[in-house]
């Protein structure tokens, strides 16, 4: 295991460590057991104690591994970093846009955006995508499936 | 007797009009999803939910379960053509396919693994009839205390041979049941983990989840490498020789056994009897180094085995309740969106419907084999789509499917949340797999332990008396003991985390 990656799966089973020491806190509010049996925080409160068991365990075992030096990174760099980050930009943006201007004006925005950031340059190509995928979209789920999508803010 | 005249109005069910073209529709999509790189049959069928919304629920099942088998074929497609397996269990297929691609043979190895999945898919469709109804029978004698035993056992299994770390799986076997556990209390009505977030009183939903976890994340991934691949094959001859039809027809025969016993199982993933498949045909053959040159019965045993695994997990899921993998899971949360649970009392309230669900099977195995003979050189070209539109296109439907099934944008939300989640999770190499079964599992669970508990007046001696509970509580100890006993023996029946 390199030194990062060693790194990465402390820092994520502390994580998760910390949740389930939440849950416990939050089950132990909860009763535990009533008249009837067990209460609503029964089954939750052994499973986050099992869960700090295990993260614990895990940190133990993760740590008493040997690490091998090595450059490699956990997560990308330079070129690769700007698209995962764009594509989660991208759906952050059109899910809060949507709730102001409806699905087809946020996904016109949204597709024209990302495909532009991914590479593509043509717009023309661009334009006919987004139309489609907005608009087309939203006419084919609505009118066709039945699927209710956030209407654009001219809807009656 | 009675499951055959069942079957038999099932049959009819499924070639009626509209559900032969949910099938043909499902078949269609799935060999697209299995094609395009990326995304597996978990992702294909989590973010193709949103097209079965408005569906009746026979027609959705149907097209589900046709994206979910035509998307453990279309991965064969770019394992022979460019040697990328569209999803984890096409990765055997490679070894040979591949081969078989660059000495100009694509055609015949695409052909074989078509009629091998063929074969595979009917055979294993024939012997689930034979199988499921009994089990479901015998199941509804299960009591609160077999139910949770049997989910017990299952996840425990997942667990075992979900990865390298036990301790990890374990760990999001925890978490996944713990995020289960928002919302309200199934027994008592009292509200958990909310934190007065209105749209929690419903819980965590399972499709945001899974198109997060699944869609999003490896979408992340694919994005991070970015990779374009060109197509040199020739596929105007496709049918394969009079001799490799004779080498790979004992291939399918035992692939279709290995398949659907393993299936069986759950937490055995579908690598592991594609794997399994492939060693034993080049244990027996009387020319193994042939085997990774091109040997036609490697991509037959693979891929046969590959689509009876598929109809084999289903057993478990008709018959049983329990999902044997993430995208049997996923096809669980489908019955559910649909108002229906699967298990023993689903054949009882609904037969007519798990009867055409099955029966659709048949119908899907032929249709793919029509669709995948011809078409391969279609598919093949789907290959050149470039990557900013395809990611820009899966999002869209993920976005779709987020929001459409409460009409909520929290959900869309909880989706990038579990995106992000996923995609830290793979790079680190953490068990996924787990973590989506508990999920789907975690209200059954609870409910059937606190029933159990509430029958014995809180004491847990009640699985003592419970036989058939104690066996099935035994089962998940002897798997982990065995394992953390002798690790190397059980390494190679490991699930990859892809699927």
């Amino acid at each position: 295991m390199s030194r990062n990656a060693r790194r990465g799966w402390l820092v994520a089973t502390a994580t998760m460590m910390a949740i389930c020491v939440f849950a416990i806190w939050q089950s132990l509010l909860l009763s535990l057991t009533d008249r009837l049996g067990p209460g609503p925080g029964f089954f939750s409160f052994w499973l986050s104690l099992l869960g700090v068991l295990f993260a614990g365990l895990l940190i133990l075992d993760v740590w008493r591994k040997p690490v091998i030096e090595s450059d490699e990174t956990l997560f990308p760099r330079g070129e690769s970093a700007f698209r995962v980050l764009i594509i989660i930009g991208a759906v952050a943006g059109a899910t809060l846009l949507m709730g102001w201007v409806g699905f087809e004006l946020a996904m016109l925005v949204f597709i024209a955006v990302l495909t532009f950031a991914l590479g593509e340059r043509r717009w023309y190509a661009i334009g006919l995508f987004a139309i489609a995928g907005s608009f087309g979209v939203y006419y084919v789920f609505t009118r066709w499936l039945d699927v209710l999508l956030p209407p654009g803010p001219w809807a009656a | 007797m009675e499951s055959l005249g069942y079957l038999m109005a099932g049959l009819g069910a499924a070639l009626s009009f509209n559900n032969l073209l949910f099938a043909f529709a499902g078949c269609v999509l799935g060999t697209l999803i299995g094609v395009l790189p990326g995304l597996g049959p978990a992702a294909g069928t989590a973010i193709l939910i949103p097209l079965t919304f408005n569906l009746d629920a026979t027609g959705a099942i149907i097209m589900l379960c046709a994206i979910y088998y035509g998307a453990m074929y279309g991965g064969t497609i770019t394992s022979v053509l460019i040697n990328v397996p569209g999803e984890a269990a096409s990765v055997v297929t490679c070894i040979d396919g591949y081969q078989m691609a660059k000495q100009g043979r694509a055609g015949s190895a695409l052909a074989i693994a078509a009629i091998g999945s063929f074969v595979g898919g009917i055979v294993a469709t024939i012997l689930l009839v034979a199988v499921a109804a009994p089990l479901a029978s015998l199941a509804l004698k299960f009591g609160p205390a077999e139910f949770f035993a049997l989910m017990v056992a299952g996840l425990c299994l997942v667990v075992g041979l979900a990865g390298r770390n036990i301790l990890a799986a374990l760990l999001m076997t925890a978490l996944g049941l713990l995020l289960s556990l928002i919302g309200m209390d199934p027994v008592r009505g009292a509200p958990r983990f909310t934190f007065g977030i209105e749209e929690l009183y419903d819980g965590i939903g399972f499709v945001p989840v899974v198109m997060g976890l699944f869609g999003v994340g490896e979408l992340l991934l694919a994005a991070e490498a970015r990779q374009t691949h060109l197509i040199q094959a020739d596929l105007k001859k496709w049918y394969p020789t009079r001799d490799e039809w004779r080498r790979s027809s004992g291939a399918i025969g035992r692939g279709t056994v290995i398949g659907f016993v393993l299936g069986l199982i759950p937490g055995v993933g579908a690598i592991v009897p594609t794997f399994m498949a492939y060693v034993l045909e080049k244990r027996i053959s009387k020319n193994p180094e042939r085997f990774g040159k091109g040997a036609i019965e490697g991509v037959a045993s693979a891929e046969t085995a590959n689509n009876a695994y598929a109809n084999g997990s289903m057993v478990p899921l008709l018959a049983l309740g329990v999902p044997s993998s993430p995208t049997i899971a996923v096809l669980m949360g489908a019955f559910i969106v649909n108002g229906l649970t699967p298990g023993p009392f689903l054949f009882q309230e609904k037969p007519e419907l798990v009867w055409t669900v099955i029966a659709s099977f048949f119908v899907g195995n032929v249709l793919l084999l029509i669709l995948n003979l011809p078409l391969v050189g279609l598919w093949a070209r789907l290959l050149k789509i470039p990557f900013a539109y395809l990611c820009t296109g899966v999002l869209i439907f993920c976005i779709i499917g987020a929001y459409g099934l409460k009409q909520s944008l929290f959900d869309v939300w909880v989706m990038l949340g579990f995106g992000v989640l996923g995609y830290i999770l793979r790079k680190l190499d953490f068990p996924i797999a787990p973590a989506i079964l508990a999920l789907i599992l975690g209200p059954m669970m609870e409910k059937s332990l606190r029933t159990t508990l509430e029958i014995s007046g809180g004491s847990f001696a009640i699985f003592l008396d419970r036989p058939l509970a104690l066996a099935l509580l035994a089962v998940p100890l002897i798997v982990l003991a065995a394992i953390a006993l002798r690790p190397r023996a059980f390494a190679n029946l490991r699930q990859t985390d892809i699927e």
